[in-house]
């Protein structure tokens, strides 16, 4: 008797954990459709940009940083733009936030310069934020230390600490 | 709102996807320190169907999960056999696995006469979704708090569920599960399946927030983080990790004078909860309390409303 109730509640209880997993790809599924409906799919070609990056040591972990920004299929400098210098630490994802600031545009096209504080120093990824007529994000990985700023640390070296 | 505050909220959100992954491992009784390959494998997955195959963001993130979460299957049967620091130090090994093959690997394509994919150690840049979409930051937190709010109504399904109470059963006593003629090792697979496509959703959302990703970000600080996010909100619910979540990015954040000693406090504050409370803020007993008391009080309120109002007139 209690070998033939036994493969009974088994099935049951199998079901039920069947049903709990359709229901929770039901939602995760219907969210990520309506999402997909919402208007989120009109691709449309952007201006890409790239910059060039040069940052100089200013105080305790503040940098002056100088931003030239060019369309990255013509060359042509990108002037007019609101840009803002953020950063993020590779080695700590999400956890470092650092306030970011905007940049002011020199006199020549295309170059703006901002001055960025860290929290602590090491390799940094600068996101560099374009809005306005182009609407695009440049992330440059650089390593700041007190006393200059060169390019991140390459894999290899890294292993090695 | 404030674009500052949008990356903040935004990056709390994308880390409560591994939080929740590293938590569901730990109901069933498991410590893993490898929920950050899973969140790498839906990174560079996602990030490159959006990137090199055209697809819709949609699609690349259920791509993304679905990935993660087989590698999370493939990687739960053979480590069947293994607990406590044996499994923990098994799944480290995974991820540093993880790590080292994305630093090896390298797929790129000529996108609009530019080189896109992933680049070994350089990374995977030009995730550029967003941008070719035209979607703006609190759209895409839209986006992210819609599908953490998916998964928290799931997690309150499963928890409700007799998967639910057989995954805490397991982590409680193992062998008194299996007594109880719980298939223990399928659902052991079975809840590493889950979290690692948690995870992967996780990564997915992350790659195409910060349009850039490399091996390095997924390294042991992650996961230790995201089964710390557990341990510091609780295990008594899905929102522990959550509260982990916030009192890491959120609280320790907001205190600007303290940036450069996060670290320091936030792996004092786990030694000290682990000594105080070891199941977290949000325990067992808390929730239970919390559950309680909100009977008592909506008992009250049923009560106060049934009750005959004197006639005035």
């Amino acid at each position: 008797m209690g070998t033939a109730v036994q493969p009974e509640t088994e099935g049951k209880q199998r079901l039920s954990d069947w049903r709990m997993a359709v229901k929770s790809a039901t939602y995760a599924m219907t969210t990520l459709a309506m999402l997909a409906l919402c208007g989120l799919e009109n691709a449309h070609a952007q201006v890409r940009a790239k910059a060039d990056v040069s940052c100089q040591p200013a105080e305790r972990l503040q940098y002056d940083c100088i931003i030239k920004l060019a369309d990255s299929r013509t060359s042509e400098p990108l002037s007019g733009l609101t840009l803002t210098v953020g950063a993020d630490m590779p080695s700590m994802p999400a956890v470092h936030n650092v306030r970011p600031v905007k940049a002011t545009e020199e006199q020549d096209k295309g170059i703006y310069r901002a001055r960025i504080a860290l929290e602590m120093y090491g390799d940094w990824a600068l996101r560099l934020e374009l809005s306005g007529t182009v609407r695009d994000r440049v992330v440059k990985l650089l390593r700041f230390e007190s006393d200059r700023v060169g390019e991140a640390t390459p894999a290899p070296e890294r292993h090695r600490h | 709102m404030d674009d500052y505050l949008i990356g903040v909220l935004s990056n709390i959100g994308v880390i409560s996807f591994v939080a929740l992954s590293a938590y569901l491992l730990l109901l069933t009784g498991e410590i893993s320190f490898g929920q950050q390959a899973f969140f790498a494998i839906g990174a560079y997955a996602a990030g490159i169907a959006t990137a090199l195959w055209g697809w819709p963001l949609a699609a690349a993130l259920v791509w993304g999960a679905a990935v993660s979460g087989g590698a999370a299957l493939l990687v739960g049967v053979p480590t069947l056999r293994l607990h406590g620091l044996y499994f923990a130090i098994a799944t480290l090994a995974f991820a540093e696995m993880v790590r080292i093959l994305l630093e090896l690997f390298r797929y790129q394509i000529s996108i609009d006469g530019e080189l896109t994919g992933p680049n070994g150690t350089d990374g995977f840049r030009n995730i550029r979704y967003i941008f070719d979409h035209n979607i703006d930051a609190f759209q895409f937190l839209l986006l992210i708090y819609s599908l953490l709010v998916a998964a928290m109504l799931a997690f309150m399904l499963l928890e409700r569920s007799r998967l639910g109470v057989i995954f805490r059963m397991i982590g409680q006593d193992e062998a008194l599960a299996e007594l109880q003629g719980i298939p223990v090792a399928r659902r052991r697979v079975l809840a590493a399946g889950i979290a690692g496509t948690l995870a992967g959703i996780g990564g997915g959302l992350y790659a195409h927030l910060t349009t850039y990703v490399e091996p390095r970000i997924f390294d042991i600080m992650l996961g230790v983080h995201s089964l710390a996010y557990g341990l510091i909100g609780g295990l008594g619910t899905a929102l522990g990790p959550l509260l982990g979540v916030l009192i890491d990015i959120g609280l320790l954040e907001s205190i600007r004078a303290l940036a450069g000693y996060r670290m320091i406090i936030f792996g004092g504050l786990v030694a000290v909860l682990l000594i105080v409370r070891p199941r977290g803020l949000l325990d067992e007993t808390v929730v239970h309390k919390i559950g309680r008391g909100w009977q008592r009080v909506s008992l009250w309120a049923r009560r106060s409303s049934l009750k005959p109002r004197g006639n005035s007139g």
